[in-house]
């Protein structure tokens, strides 16, 4: 059998189903907000569901709320993360038990977590009985749907430093030692050492990181809906609320996750730029 | 949801093919009617809230007619509705008796989906209800749950006899206990209600008053920015209530069948009150309907006949708060006292909630 | 000064006692909501519930549809397991195995499910479905769940694969043995723990997956997850949020401290026997 035939053979069942899929449902989101596949009316190729969007004050709310969630959660994630990786670059007592407490909210289901921190910030809840017996607060403080949605915030960075740690461990962990010994010799700095060695090898990691934390932060449905403020939709409620019952707009709800798509996009490539920028940077100064 | 898309790819250019079988079904006489429901043995209720309670309810009525009832969890009335009439083409469908929430009857034909009428043999039919939250039904459906919106209080944080009552008390008591009331502005009717109401105080509308159209909304809207930080927006019916029994408020907007409930079933506490002020809040009710195309139409039907009975509907006002939907019931074990019974208000009109409230939504909540 | 090592054990009991709190206590509160009485509500001003039972537990499990929730999410979750490895492991051999032209693409486009937001996939799959006047709820859900968590499989598994040790397959074949001879001697012992790693991680992404469950299977086909955020949405009640939540994760902690050591056996360094 020729080689390519066979490589095609083996692929088709499972990267051949997937792309399949993705495709479809990828097409499917386009030509829906598009006008085509209108389920309320004639398919018609237009814009016009874009523009009423446009016109929509709910729509741009969402996508700056969206926005900004996640570039502040991947932000923070990286930020918390780095640290922690290079602190437990050289396992110690005690090290493999942080890891392994670091990692493991990567497996609590996003729907527990929300429901976990509602019930520890709730107006008596634990947090704020606490703190009124050790005396910081005289009286409870309204922190649930709180409307800088530092609580979808905190979720996030808590779901999502795993990610970033795993991600971020993996390449510190492939600097040889003797690179960083050798720069050590050089008379290098601990300030010195990581913006010329750390940072710029584990660049991509660290691309990657913010660019996985930030579609995951864009496309958030259950934090924002369990924990996020009443006043804020994300793109992703949005887009079910259109889609749902009370509106069936379909083709609103293409728009929307069109938009959606379009702002992990962006993120993305902003996010990988700027990294490289910055790297760059910090290895002239 | 996903019904949704069904249903309207199944309405273009689809027409229900009539089930003929409802005629002879209605033809029959009561007895025979219960005959053929024992000889079908079993009945699918789309019921969309409390269905762990319903289930249990309906062991009175499994013992008694031997007929077996399945209430599956659905996820909202739309969701159910939708399903319904993605249906409707279908020889046979999944769902034999229906609830409806009774406005859902100004948007639906209810001929188009329901066997009927129903009212006329319905034993107790003279003592129901078809005409329910603006909407008439035709006797196609008959009300089985009559609900209020109310405020619930705390009375250890606010006495009986320091209740707001009029539009202009209300307002001084929210100014004077900011962050007290919450109320939710989706997910459930009762803060929908009272934003309906407020409207209504602010531009002077009585129930009684009918208006050509709907006036300038922008005293109210002037109204909730003013008063942004003396009331709590909340996320649904049920936050509501959770937070208000944790402590959290000390007024909330509520059904008085939902805290009722509730209360019977020890989640919240029992001294919660509820009352309904002079400026009025919604009152209204859900109907059952049989499916035009249930697989267990006679079985469908005396459940209905079942749950409109003035035995079950006293059952429900004691142990669920509702106000009666029979006639011949007693109402007498309800949360809401009589006396505040005159201060119901109905949705839509003067002034409908389906302008009010999302107008509100869009240019105070989440401007 | 303090030395270093010293100050690391400090840093480190402080963040691992911060971090254990931080679990454990809500999970402690879950627990204790989840065995309020009901009959005797927890209200304000109390601070602990008045009364604890099982009670709530029992009523869950006999009159909500837990029950049926549970039944579709561990009936899913083994099928959808099986499934994307039998699909995935060719796919895998490829990646681990083979070197073609276009191979690292392939290995970025393998991972589309996991980069594309879940909701727009949930949403716009449930739109072809109806196009294609597709009804069944839980085969719909299933073929998601195996796309979806596709790549998960595929990227242990080609680990796995690229560890088979090439001699002891050239050796296995000199000797004269069948294909399965070969499969047996040389490929089963490498991939033995990938399989299961990459069978466990779509078990467990399976039983948490909530946007697909949510869009495709309401009204009626709830699963562990949808049910959850019944409880914690429209009909928000605490306490039976709080069983369904513990329900939801302990079984799937068991599961992954099972393949937390599974992935640790699927070290090369254990598998290929060259240290």
């Amino acid at each position: 059998m020729p080689n390519g035939l066979r490589i095609i053979l083996l692929l088709t069942p499972g990267l051949g189903l997937v792309m399949t899929l993705m495709i479809w449902v990828l097409y499917r989101a386009f030509a829906q907000s598009f006008g085509l596949y209108n389920f309320n009316g004639d398919d018609l190729l237009t814009l016009s569901h874009w523009q009423g969007m446009f016109q929509n004050r709910r729509y741009w709310n969402a996508l700056e709320w969206s926005g900004y969630i996640a570039v502040v959660s991947a932000t923070l994630a990286v930020a918390v993360a780095y640290p922690l990786v290079i602190w437990l670059r050289r396992p110690f007592k005690g090290s493999f038990l942080l890891s392994a407490l670091i990692k493991a909210p990567y497996f609590v289901p996003g729907l527990v977590a929300a429901f976990l921190l509602i019930n520890v910030i709730s107006y008596h809840g634990f947090v704020n009985e606490f703190l009124i017996w050790i005396g910081v607060w005289d009286q409870p403080v309204r922190m649930q749907n709180d409307k800088n949605g530092y609580a979808i915030i905190g979720l996030q960075v808590w779901k999502q430093l795993p990610l970033a740690f795993l991600l971020l461990s993996g390449a510190v962990a492939a600097i040889p030692d003797n690179v960083l010994h050798a720069a050590q010799d050089l008379g290098a700095g601990t300030w010195d050492r990581f913006r010329k060695v750390v940072l710029p090898m584990t660049v991509t990691a660290m691309q990657a990181s913010l660019i996985l934390i930030f579609i995951g932060a864009a496309g958030d449905f259950t934090f924002q809906a369990v924990a996020g403020p009443t006043r804020e939709n994300s793109l992703a409620t949005l887009m079910v609320t259109y889609q749902g019952a009370s509106y069936s707009d379909w083709n609103g709800a293409a728009v929307i996750g069109v938009t959606l798509m379009v702002l992990s996009l962006l993120g993305s490539i902003v996010f990988a730029a700027l990294v490289q920028i910055v790297a760059k940077l910090m290895e002239r100064v | 949801m996903l019904r949704k898309l069904i249903m309207s790819t199944a309405l273009l250019g689809l027409t229900s093919s009539a089930v003929l079988a409802d005629d002879v079904l209605l033809s029959m006489s009561w007895e025979d009617i219960v005959a053929q429901a024992k000889e079908e043995g079993s009945v699918t209720w789309y019921q969309w809230y409390f269905e762990p309670e319903f289930r249990v309810v309906v062991e009175a009525f499994e013992a008694e007619y031997g007929i077996e009832v399945s209430i599956p969890d659905v996820s909202s009335v739309d969701d159910a509705i939708n399903k319904m009439m993605a249906e409707q083409d279908l020889e046979t469908g999944d769902i034999d008796l229906m609830s409806f929430n009774g406005s859902s009857g100004l948007r639906l034909t209810p001929s188009d989906l329901l066997t009927g009428p129903i009212q006329p043999i319905l034993p107790e039919g003279e003592s129901l209800e078809t005409f329910v939250e603006g909407a008439d039904w035709e006797e196609y459906a008959v009300q089985f749950w009559g609900n209020q919106t109310c405020l619930a209080y705390d009375p250890d944080r606010l006495s009986a006899d320091d209740l707001p009552d009029t539009f202009v008390e209300f307002e001084a008591w929210i100014a004077e206990n900011p962050g007290q009331l919450g109320f939710n502005f989706e997910n459930g009717g009762s803060g929908p209600s009272l934003i309906h109401n407020i409207a209504r105080g602010i531009l002077g509308v009585a129930q009684a008053d009918t208006l050509a159209e709907t006036p300038d909304l922008q005293p109210v809207y002037d109204w909730f920015i003013e008063n942004e930080d003396n009331y709590i927006l909340t996320a649904s019916n049920a936050d509501s209530l959770s937070r208000f029994n944790s402590g959290e408020f000390i007024m909330i907007a509520t059904w008085e069948d939902f805290i009722a409930g509730n209360i019977n079933r020890g989640e919240v506490s029992d001294r919660f009150e509820c009352y309904v002020p002079e400026f009025g809040l919604n009152g209204g009710g859900n109907v059952v309907g049989v499916a035009k195309n249930a697989a267990n139409p006679a079985a469908a039907l005396v459940l209905a006949s079942w749950l409109t009975s003035a035995e079950t509907q006293t059952m429900f006002n004691t142990d669920f708060g509702t106000s009666t939907a029979n006639g011949q019931a007693d109402s007498s074990a309800a949360l809401v006292p009589d006396e505040d019974r005159a201060n119901k208000t109905v949705w839509g009109d003067p002034l409908p909630d389906t302008d009010v409230v999302p107008a509100v939504i869009e240019n105070v909540f989440q401007r | 000064m303090m030395s270093l090592p010293r100050l690391n054990t400090i840093l480190a009991t402080c963040l691992i006692t911060t971090l254990v709190l931080w679990i454990v206590i809500p999970f402690a509160m879950a627990l204790m909501w989840s065995m309020v009485d009901p009959g005797t509500s927890w209200s304000y001003p109390d601070i602990l519930p008045p009364a604890l039972s099982f009670e709530r537990w029992r009523i869950m499990w006999e009159t909500s549809s837990l029950k049926t929730a549970m039944f579709n999410s561990y009936s899913l979750a083994p099928v959808a397991g099986m499934i994307a490895i039998i699909l995935g492991a060719p796919t895998a051999y490829a990646f681990g195995r083979l070197t073609f032209p276009g191979k690292g693409i392939a290995q970025i486009l393998m991972l589309t499910p996991i980069v594309l937001p879940g909701f727009v996939t949930a949403v716009f799959f449930a739109s072809i479905l109806v196009s294609l006047g597709f009804h069944s709820r839980y085969f719909a859900i299933l073929l998601g769940h195996v796309v979806l968590f596709m790549p998960y499989a595929v990227r242990i598994l080609s680990v796995s694969f690229s560890q088979v040790n090439n001699e002891v397959v050239n050796a296995a074949r000199d000797l004269g043995a069948s294909p399965f001879g070969v499969f047996r001697a040389a490929y089963w012992p490498a991939i033995k723990p990938g399989l299961f790693a990459a069978y466990l991680i779509v078990f467990i992404l399976s039983i948490e997956e909530f946007a697909l469950a949510f869009v495709i299977g309401s009204p009626t086909f709830t699963t562990v997850p949808t049910i959850l955020y019944s409880y914690l949405g429209y009909d928000f009640i605490r306490p039976n949020a709080a069983v369904v939540a513990i329900v939801l994760v302990v079984p799937n902690v068991l599961l992954l401290i099972v393949l937390e050591r599974l992935m640790q056996s699927a070290n090369p360094a254990n598998v290929s026997g060259k240290g």
